[in-house]
Parts: C-alpha cells; sequence; structure tokens
C-alpha cells in the first residue's frame, strides 16, 4: 500500500528526485557555521506566526466595541487560546530578534556582495514587512498600551511638511487613532502583507537556491574575484552533505527557538504584558508612560533628539535607504569584515548606537 | 552613482533649510511633550487653592485631595462642591451649584449625593437619628474626613475614634462581626490585583467583588450588630461566588505553567539529542 502511494507520488511530482537535489547530494561548504541557519530559523517563526494567527483569527473581532473582550475569551475562554496567544506575541518579538540578527550576520559575512544584492534587497524589504506586521498586530488587542503606542508610531509622518498630515490621516482614517485604524490595521495585517511577504520570501528562496549557499563566510572566493558576466550556480562538491550536517544545525537553532519561545511563555508568561495591555484602550486618558515596541525605540528615540524634525526623518529615510542598497554602494571587493578596519568600525559603531537609541527610548 | 547621492544630498539640505521652522502637530503631539501622565485639564479650583493670594487655612485642601481616594479615581472639586472648574468667573457660582463648605447638618446629604446606600443606612442608624434631633453626633467628616478622604477600611472603627463619643464595647462586637467578611473581601482583592498581574482579564470578577463590597460598606453604617450578624451568610455567599471563580483562574495560570513547561521540556530534550548529533564525527 505505502509502496503504490509512493509510486503514484513519484510518477507524478518526483519525489525521489526532489529528495535527491535538495536533500542527499546537495552539498555545503565546510566551514558554514550556525549562523548560516538563521534564515530557517526565521523561516520556521514565521511559519509558527502563520499558524498561530489563523488559531486567533477564528475567534478575534476586528471592531472597537468587541476587539479586546474578543482577546480576552481567547485568553481564557478557548480552549488552549492562550497557548495561539502566547506563541503569537512571544513570536513576534523572537521573529523581529531572530530577522535582526540574521540581517547583521549576511552583514557580518559579506554575504550580500554580487551576485546576492537583490537576496539582500528582498531581505529588507521582508524586515520592513515584518515590522509593519508587529506594529500593525499591536494595534489588534485594543488595549491602552496598544492604542497609545499606535498613537505615538502614527505620528511619525507628521514631520513631513505638505503631505505628513495626509499620511497619518490615511494611515488612522481620521485625527486619531479609531475603530477605523483597527479596521484598516487588521486588513493590514492579515490580508495587505502576508501575500507581499510571501512573494518577497519566494523571491527570496528562489534566489539562494538559483546563486546556491554562500561558502565564504570568511576570504573571498573565485566567484567574487572574476567580473560577473555570466551566471554560475555556487557549488560546493568538496563540502558536507546537506543531510545530515547543515541540517543538524538547522534543527537545532529551531529547537532553539522553541526552547526560548516556551521559556518565556512558561517562566515570564507576563513579559509581553505589562498593565496597560490590561486594560481596554481608553482615548481619553493617556497611560503614565507609554512608548512604542522595543525594535522602533531607536528610531523614536533619535527623532525625539534631533531638533529639525524634517532633518529628522530625513536622515531616518536616507539611513533606511543605505541599508537597502547598501550592496550597490558598497564596491570593495573584500568580503571579510575583518580585514575592513573602516566598515568594522562602522558597524560597532552603529550597533552600539542602537543599543543606547534603545535603552534610552525604553526609560 | 555618485551624482544620484549628490542630488539627494543637495535634496536633503535644501529641503531642511527650507523646512526648518516645521513645528506645528509634530512638536505638539510627538516630540516637545513627553508621552507620559495625562496633560491636566485647566482646573481653577486647584490654580486659586494653591496660589498666594489664598488663605493659609485653605491652601492645604489641593494637596490633601490629590493625595485621596477620591482624586485616584478621578472625582474633583466640582463633583462634590459644584461650579465650573474651567471658568474662573462661574468656578464658585451658585447658579452652577456651588456649595463652599457645608454646615454639619448639610455634610450627610452633601456626601449622599453619591454615596446613595450608607447615607440610607446612616439616616436610620442611631449615629444619624441622634444627629437629626440633635444637630449633634458623627457624620461623615467625623471618620472618614473631609478632603483627604482614604479608602474605607475595617480599621476606621477604632477605640480612639469610638471613645470620644461612647465606650467602644458596643463597636468593637460590630467589628468583629465584620472583620472575617471584611478579611476575605481584602484577600480576594490582592488575588485579583496578582492575576491581573499575570494577564488575566478579571473584569467580571473585580466589578463583582467591587458590588459586594459597597453593599457589605454600607452595612457598616447601619451600626446594628444584629443586621450585620444576619446579613453575614448573605455576603459569605455571594464572595465564595467569586472566589470560586478566582481560585479556577489560579487553577488553570497552574495547569498552563505545567503545560507549556512539559513541551518547554521536550525541546530542552530535542535539543540535547540533536546537539550531540551534531558533535558525532561524519563520514
Amino acid at each position: 500500500m505505502m509502496n503504490k502511494m509512493k509510486n503514484w507520488l513519484e510518477v507524478r511530482i518526483g519525489l525521489d528526485e526532489l529528495v535527491t537535489t535538495f536533500v542527499t547530494e546537495q552539498r555545503v561548504s565546510k566551514n558554514i557555521n550556525i549562523f548560516n541557519t538563521l534564515g530557517t530559523v526565521a523561516f520556521v517563526g514565521y511559519m509558527i506566526q502563520v499558524i498561530s494567527g489563523i488559531a486567533l483569527v477564528m475567534y478575534y473581532i476586528p471592531h472597537a466595541d468587541h476587539a479586546f473582550r474578543s482577546v480576552q475569551d481567547i485568553m481564557t475562554k478557548v480552549p488552549y487560546g492562550w497557548l495561539f496567544r502566547q506563541m503569537h506575541v512571544v513570536g513576534s518579538n523572537l521573529l523581529i530578534a531572530a530577522v535582526l540578527l540574521h540581517l547583521a550576520t549576511i552583514f557580518l559575512m559579506g554575504n550580500y556582495k554580487r551576485p546576492r544584492e537583490l537576496t539582500w534587497v528582498g531581505g529588507v524589504l521582508m524586515l520592513i514587512i515584518t515590522l509593519a506586521f508587529g506594529l500593525s498586530g499591536y494595534l489588534l488587542p485594543w488595549t491602552q498600551l496598544s492604542y497609545w503606542a499606535t498613537t505615538v508610531v502614527t505620528s511619525v509622518p507628521t514631520a513631513f511638511p505638505v503631505i505628513g498630515d495626509f499620511l497619518t490621516r490615511l494611515l488612522r482614517g481620521g485625527d486619531y487613532v479609531s475603530g477605523i485604524t483597527l479596521s484598516r490595521f487588521f486588513a493590514l495585517h492579515v490580508s495587505i502583507l502576508p501575500p507581499l511577504f510571501l512573494i518577497l520570501m519566494v523571491i527570496h528562496i528562489a534566489l539562494i537556491r538559483r546563486i546556491g549557499l554562500s561558502g565564504t563566510p570568511f576570504g573571498r572566493s573565485d566567484d567574487e574575484k572574476r567580473p560577473l558576466t555570466t551566471y554560475k550556480k555556487k557549488t560546493h562538491p568538496d563540502g558536507y552533505p546537506y543531510y545530515p550536517y547543515l541540517f543538524q544545525k538547522q534543527a537545532l537553532m529551531v529547537v532553539g527557538y522553541f526552547i526560548v519561545m516556551f521559556a518565556i511563555i512558561t517562566f515570564a508568561p507576563s513579559f509581553y504584558f505589562p498593565e496597560e495591555a490590561t486594560v481596554p484602550a481608553d482615548p481619553l486618558k493617556t497611560p503614565e508612560s507609554i512608548r512604542p515596541e522595543w525594535y522602533l525605540l531607536a528610531p523614536y528615540q533619535m527623532l525625539k533628539l534631533i531638533p529639525n524634525k524634517f532633518l529628522g526623518i530625513s536622515l531616518l529615510i536616507i539611513l533606511m535607504g543605505v541599508f537597502i542598497f547598501w550592496p550597490f554602494l558598497d564596491k570593495q571587493k573584500e568580503k571579510n569584515i575583518f580585514q575592513r578596519p573602516v566598515l568594522r568600525s562602522v558597524f560597532i559603531v552603529i550597533i552600539i548606537t542602537l543599543l543606547i537609541l534603545t535603552w534610552w527610548g525604553k526609560r | 552613482m555618485k551624482r544620484i547621492v549628490l542630488v539627494l544630498l543637495m535634496l536633503f539640505i535644501t529641503g531642511s533649510v527650507v523646512f526648518g521652522d516645521y513645528r506645528e502637530e509634530f512638536e505638539k503631539g510627538f516630540l516637545t511633550k513627553t508621552w507620559s501622565g495625562e496633560q491636566p485639564a485647566e482646573n481653577f479650583c486647584i490654580e486659586c487653592h494653591s496660589s498666594d493670594r489664598m488663605k493659609p487655612e485653605l491652601l492645604t485642601i489641593a494637596e490633601e485631595w490629590k493625595a485621596s481616594w477620591h482624586a485616584q479615581h478621578k472625582i474633583a472639586c466640582h463633583d462634590c462642591h459644584g461650579g465650573d472648574p474651567k471658568d474662573a468667573s462661574l468656578a464658585m457660582s451658585p447658579h452652577r451649584g456651588f456649595v463652599g463648605k457645608p454646615t454639619p447638618a448639610e455634610v450627610p446629604d452633601f456626601c449622599g449625593k453619591c454615596h446613595l446606600g450608607i447615607v440610607k443606612q446612616y439616616w436610620d442608624s442611631g449615629h444619624g437619628k441622634a444627629f437629626r434631633a440633635s444637630g449633634k453626633g458623627p457624620h461623615c467628616i467625623t471618620c472618614h474626613g473631609s478632603h483627604n478622604t482614604q479608602k474605607a477600611h475595617i480599621d476606621i472603627i477604632n477605640e480612639q475614634l469610638c471613645s470620644k463619643c461612647h465606650s467602644y464595647d458596643r463597636a468593637r462586637t460590630m467589628k468583629q462581626a465584620l472583620f472575617l467578611t471584611e478579611k476575605k473581601i481584602t484577600e480576594l482583592e490582592a488575588d485579583l490585583d496578582r492575576l491581573k498581574s499575570e494577564g488575566v482579564f478579571v473584569d467580571d470578577e473585580t466589578k463583582n467583588l467591587f458590588s459586594v463590597q459597597a453593599e457589605f460598606r454600607t452595612l457598616f453604617h447601619s451600626i446594628d450588630v444584629d443586621l450585620i450578624k444576619n446579613r453575614t451568610d448573605d455576603f459569605s455567599a455571594k464572595i465564595s461566588v467569586v472566589d470560586g471563580s478566582i481560585k479556577n483562574y489560579f487553577k488553570e495560570l497552574q495547569y498552563r505553567r505545567n503545560f507549556s513547561a512539559f513541551i518547554l521540556l521536550i525541546f530542552a530534550g530535542l535539543g540535547t539529542t540533536l546537539y550531540l548529533f551534531t558533535k558525532t564525527p561524519k563520514e
């Protein structure tokens, strides 16, 4: 029976060939390390968000009068609703951390360099969409925390002259965060961002498959030395087989991701639910202390510190542009950041600045 | 590429110079003010009672009120005294229902505007009857104070206060009758706070307990020991409903903790196995 089924599938989808191509015969570089698994970790993180999100959306009511209560019902009445919500909330924060770490390691290893420029651009765009997922999802529980954090973040575009107010009104659907904003953010969260993200993810993975896994965490390979005029897939004929070598590393990191997630759910279940997150949104009452989510604290604090608002927002956009198109700006052939003291220093300064701004914004 | 960067830089610098004074909504709403604390509405009562023009004996009122249970629940000056706190000329206008300092005879009904059940119990009690008959006797302020009113607590019934007018024996008996129920209510309040801090939504239970507590507190004012003893069972039954619900929440939280710890252990085991596999030499 099993053989029959296997044969049936083999005729139609070529299962053996798929396994051979992607698992048994695929070889990876011998100097591949655990940082090369972060993309897989992020992918699994997204899958957790999709599955838990589908479970939540079955009970969530995207209406200002019912949103808060429906989330509380998910937490208290829906069987295992608390587990799905905790996984979704904790998962969203871990996912952003994993994606940031993934980008930072790709940057450090110089793996954004040709022919992987578009893979990098796609990755950064996926990070931006992930942040948009975070921002739009944050409002949905309709708590004091989510309401006022969204008010703060949606105020940012008003720094733009002429079109600033229009942009903010477009986001909010009015002068203030209201039920209309909730509907817009819900639509964004469940029906606009997912297909956009899916398209980018397919392109990202297709590019990785086409170009091949980078085998040069440090140092320069043959591919990078020559001018890139023809397509050549990166292969590692002398490398280790993907299975079990890299697969085990990926599985270990994914399990590590789950361990961190369930450690937070077990030992600090209210870590992401401060007092304001348990109180329904009240547009007439500003809580004692309110700020955006942790991953938006650095830009938020930067905007607060720069007295000229246009300068602040322009600087933010320029930095974002440099970040997205960095592979096209960095013309140095050397991939090893340890051989590039200027870039290394800039990287360290940026990381320290981001940490300081985040800490400052949190205070 | 250099040209594009140069053009962008020029646009950026020109924009910054041209819009250098751009302020408006952004500064108003986001950057110049911190997003912390409620923006206080203009209140002329507080303003005058904190100014140098005020008589010294009336200067402390605003500060006393700020420390009160009323202030914590957004009950402001005009909620009791009337008047319009947003308009200096009408702040003390009798047309806006302003009553400055009520006479002792007016005090029970002054507070009773909001504390309806309590004022009824009070007028029917020995205290109320004595006060109505002679104009002397304890009223709200005698036990609770005026502006620095704190959350009502069973310890307001104490020997020092009661013995000002009569012996403490009867009050002690009453306090003993109230004690267990009051203690239970205080414990349940603490439990609800713990549940809230763990992210559990206990709005219904909080409302139920508040309702029982408010009803129970009206009973304090009857100063009728027999009535209190007779009604204690009613209150115990009501409290046990809330108590049951709270206990279930704690059980549920414990179950959740055990369940997620179990999953955590599975992943920890899986992680250890995988780690050992990765350390096994290959080929």
